[in-house]
């Protein structure tokens, strides 16, 4: 409780101020800024964030160059972002929850809290998708998880990695169907989608963006979008709030951040830029291509969804850390 | 040579007892099965087990007289060499962040060419500069390689 | 054959001056990517990346592409001029291309790795065009379970490399396993033996070590013998002899085969194919001694394993749209920007532009031999640079490496570190080839093994029921027991033929 409200008032002062502040900085950008991604160069991620810094460069007026700082799960990027020099030339993209479970990972000693960043702009929010292969058995979730009830602790449920959203998934099913899976961890999309394809585990709780044209095409079936609402790029998919399980709610959150002490003008200067490429038409067409949905998010709106992941990242961290 | 081997050997079982101990504080099996320290538990002991054995081997074996000629420690002349590659590498890490690539690697150039054997100093500073400068230009803006800018700079 | 008249058209295609530049362009970037160290092809290609904002899809495709195996015959040269492998497969290119460097013989091993380079990617491209998709599909089939057995085949192998010296491959291998095991582990994601240091969170980097152990330690050893230049003996011709040419034929042949079939599985990583078909092709040899010293069939097996790898590795892709390595998962972001997505749909949508990069794999081979072939003699004339300068160059090159990867000053030292620890090794004869190997392996040995055990429930029975796992898992077991065991391999240990 201390930790979400501490953390709603030191983001939420951090974008006041910014939004506050009178006078834009003059002199910044005066030289190419750096974009820190987590993860390695072709994932999701990195896809959305090429394309969001070869737009945002035109408005910024500066060159923005992407460094892949991945491995350990995240870790490596997240860390070298909360320890850059604040002046606004180091930036980062901070993916949700994966910051969240991490903090909250004891064993894991992050160098790193929630208050390390500042979030500043975010760009995807890609809902948590089930899939099967496109011949199997199940052709619903419901399906699914009438035969993990028939068979607690056989069908085998991958995720991209340890504590990723999709784990977190995985347990919130499992606690809603009160049913038990058997988990199994990969270390990317690439390994998820070859364990599947191949027959090695049966079921895929992944997001949308990553294999939103495989269901298209038939190779893959979507059974639900966790979310509350269908996903544009997968209208044919139910979502687990019409399904009946409405706290099966799980994404993957992907936004620039600047490390904690940022001058805020030189915050608002990097939001207005960004901002503006977001909602520029090439973008929205861009993205649509690579089935990331987009969804900005500033200031107090941003702050506030930050502030709430992480309450609902710990109590699902905290039964995974017991399962242990 | 045979003194060399053992000493080496000896320094492995050293690394592989330590393991041994590390891997015992990380538990040894969890819910599934093995846990974080059962691989490198089970490493180490084998390890453990394969450099007494060379030990044991490695004694047992008799003694080559051309053996006692090979000095594993650099000596003689080629020493100071060794020393300044080594020397001079570990001088231009730690200068590299404070001062940056550039100048660091300009004066490990010229120091290293020289303590190599040469002294033709047009040659010196000519290849000085390209490896240092020019050498940063083309990584930093070409390759897109981010180089030490050097703290006292910034 | 439909497909065949898919493939003229895409040879029509390829062919137009605009994709020939974008194949030349890309082979010529991917081969200077591939000579500066630390800059392997995984990060070479995201550079660029953006380069291929402003080409259509398809011309991107062929330029990253080229970019990509350009990167793996890179490697190759610094492999055998300075013993520094330019990516990980490189390293058993070292093994015997760097002997014969020093024997004169450099131009030799890069003819003949260009040579055989080309006829590897070139045999797996038309094994591509023939059995993509079927094949790949069966490929899926080898899951954790498969691979794991495959990794301790792979261990086994490396370790009966070493004849004679066996106890001490097998103590080296053991301590391999045990370097890579600091990091991330796979049961919790927690760090594991890193004692606090950071940057040892995702393990400790394999490309400084891997530096310091072949390329410091190689200029170690030669600074203390005070030699002028690097090689004494004199330059040979280029060109391989008619020996030299036929010995490395039947190594040609077997190394593509290798390279092909696990190019075809995803995940697997060129240096496994590349050490099997050395493995191989030391054991067929009739004179097994010869390797390790300079043997020509060594250098041979390597490279075209290695191209016709990463020739075959671009099935999966194309076929499945799943990326066999974080390189090719470059290429696929490459994919997806541009609006496509690799796979069965793309085969159906856009024949024409999976046609034409296939056909651009076939005209890239062949523009890497004809750019590489004659620049052979010049590469090798490098080696005669005095001592001093070549020495200081090549450590500026090594630094740059280290450091650059992940801006960490901690890499550089790591790579001093192992320097020394490799001048040692080789000083004492401890073979040093498992010992990379096994921190290779390691990290995707244990992972999967976990997943394994993820799968069955914590369960070791699955192996019983996985035909092709438990066969690759016991009989090289076996196997390298009964060598162990021979008589002889505890007393004698001075006759080696090792690397």
């Amino acid at each position: 409780m201390i930790l979400r409200r501490r953390t709603l008032l030191a983001a939420s002062a951090a974008t006041a101020t910014a939004i506050a502040s009178p006078a834009i900085a003059q002199n910044y950008p005066r030289r190419p800024v750096q974009l820190i991604v987590a993860f390695a160069a072709g994932g999701s991620t990195d896809v959305g964030a090429r394309i969001l810094a070869a737009a945002a460069e035109k408005d910024l007026g500066q060159p923005i160059t992407v460094v892949n700082k991945g491995g350990a799960g995240g870790q490596i990027g997240f860390t070298e972002i909360a320890r850059a020099r604040p002046d606004g030339y180091t930036l980062g993209f901070i993916n949700l929850p994966a910051v969240n479970t991490i903090v909250l990972d004891p064993e894991r000693k992050a160098a790193f809290n929630m208050e390390s960043f500042i979030p500043v702009v975010n760009q995807v929010l890609d809902p948590g998708l089930i899939w099967v292969k496109g011949d199997s058995p199940y052709k619903s979730l419901k399906d699914l998880v009438d035969a993990a009830k028939k068979e607690p602790g056989k069908i085998r449920a991958c995720t991209t990695g340890i504590l990723s959203d999709d784990h977190l998934a995985i347990l919130m099913m499992q606690e809603a169907a009160k049913v038990e899976f058997r988990i199994v961890h990969f270390d990317s999309g690439t390994q998820q989608l070859a364990g599947v394809m191949g027959g090695h585990v049966d079921v895929a709780f992944d997001n949308v963006g990553s294999v939103v044209k495989r269901v298209e095409s038939g190779e893959a079936r979507g059974l639900a979008v966790t979310d509350v609402q269908r996903s544009k790029f997968l209208p044919n998919v139910p979502c687990t709030k019409e399904l009946d399980y409405p706290t099966v709610i799980s994404s993957s959150t992907r936004g620039v951040a600047a490390p904690k002490g940022t001058p805020a003008d030189v915050i608002k200067v990097i939001e207005t830029a960004f901002l503006k490429a977001i909602n520029s038409a090439d973008m929205k067409q861009k993205m649509d291509v690579a089935g990331l949905a987009l969804k900005p998010m500033v200031g107090a709106e941003y702050a506030k969804y930050y502030a709430d992941l992480q309450k609902q990242a710990q109590k699902y961290t905290e039964w995974a850390l017991k399962m242990r | 040579m045979r003194q060399g081997r053992l000493v080496a050997t000896g320094v492995m079982l050293a690394f592989c007892l330590f393991a041994l101990w590390q891997s015992l504080l990380l538990s040894l099996t969890d819910r599934l099965g093995p846990g974080p320290g059962f691989f490198p538990f089970w490493l180490a002991l084998i390890g453990a087990v394969l450099a007494l054995a060379l030990l044991f081997t490695t004694f047992r074996e008799p003694i080559d007289p051309a053996d006692a000629e090979v000095r594993i420690l650099p000596h003689g002349p080629g020493a100071r060499r060794w020393l300044a590659i080594v020397v001079l590498v570990a001088a231009a890490a730690v200068a590299m962040e404070i001062v940056g690539f550039r100048l660091a690697m300009l004066v490990f150039n010229a120091a290293l060419v020289i303590a190599l054997g040469e002294r033709r100093w047009w040659l010196i500073a000519l290849f000085a500069m390209a490896g240092s400068f020019g050498v940063h230009y083309v990584f930093t803006t070409w390759l897109d390689v981010l180089l030490p800018a050097g703290r006292i700079w910034s | 054959m439909e497909a065949f008249h898919h493939l003229l058209a895409g040879f029509a295609a390829a062919l137009t001056v605009k994709y020939l530049l974008f194949a030349l362009a890309g082979c010529v970037l991917g081969t200077l990517i591939g000579v500066l160290p630390g800059l392997g092809p995984a990060a070479g290609t995201a550079i660029l990346i953006p380069l291929t904002f402003s080409l259509d899809p398809t011309g991107a495709i062929i330029m990253l592409s080229a970019i990509y195996y350009g990167a793996m015959y890179g490697g190759t040269i610094t492999s055998v001029l300075i013993n520094v492998p330019g990516e990980a497969a490189s390293v058993v290119t070292c093994i015997d291309g760097y002997q014969m460097a020093l024997q004169g013989r450099a131009g030799s091993a890069l003819a003949i790795a260009a040579i055989g380079s080309f006829v590897g990617g070139t045999l797996a491209t038309v094994a591509l065009v023939l059995v993509a998709t079927p094949l790949a599909t069966l490929a899926l089939k080898f899951g954790p379970v498969e691979f794991f057995a495959l990794m301790v085949a792979g261990l086994c192998l490396v370790v009966g490399l070493a004849g004679k010296n066996m106890l001490a491959a097998l103590l080296m291998t053991v301590i391999g396993l045990l370097f890579a095991m600091i990091g991330l582990d796979p049961v919790r994601g927690a760090p594991r033996f890193t004692f606090g240091i950071e940057e040892l969170y995702d393990g400790i980097g394999f490309v400084p070590v891997v530096m310091g152990l072949f390329g410091v330690a190689e200029l170690l050893i030669a600074a203390e013998k005070r030699q002028a230049r690097m090689i004494q003996a004199d330059l040979k011709n280029w060109m391989p002899t008619k020996e030299e040419r036929r010995a490395s034929a039947g190594a040609i042949g077997r190394g593509s085969a290798i390279g092909f079939v696990l190019g075809l599985i995803p995940g697997v990583g060129a240096i496994v194919p590349t050490f099997m078909a050395y493995v191989i092709e030391k054991r067929v040899s009739k004179t097994p001694e010869r390797f390790g010293k300079g043997a020509i069939e060594g250098v041979a097996s390597a490279e075209t394993a290695n191209n016709a790898y990463a020739n075959a590795a671009m099935v999966p892709l194309l076929a499945l749209g799943i990326p066999s390595s974080p390189t090719i998962a470059v290429l696929m972001g490459a994919f997806i920007i541009n609006g496509l997505t690799p796979g069965p749909f793309l085969f159906q949508e856009r024949p024409e532009l999976v046609w034409t990069v296939i056909a651009s794999f076939f005209v890239g081979n062949a523009l890497l031999l004809i750019l590489n072939l004659p620049l052979v003699g010049w590469w090798a004339k490098l080696l005669k640079i005095p001592f001093s300068y070549l020495c200081t160059g090549v450590l500026i090159f090594c630094v740059i490496g280290a450091y650059g990867l992940k801006q960490s000053l901690f890499d550089v030292w790591v790579m001093l570190g192992f320097g020394i620890i490799g001048y040692l090794l080789r000083k004492l004869d401890f073979p040093i080839a498992p010992a990379i190997l096994a921190l290779i392996l390691g990290p995707m040995m244990e992972r999967s093994l976990r997943t394994t055990l993820e799968m069955s429930g914590g369960s070791f029975a699955i192996f019983l029921d996985r035909p092709v796992a438990l066969v690759l898992l016991t009989v090289p077991v076996i196997v390298l027991g009964a060598l162990l065991l021979r008589p002889g391999t505890f007393s004698k240990l001075r006759e080696t033929d090792t690397d």
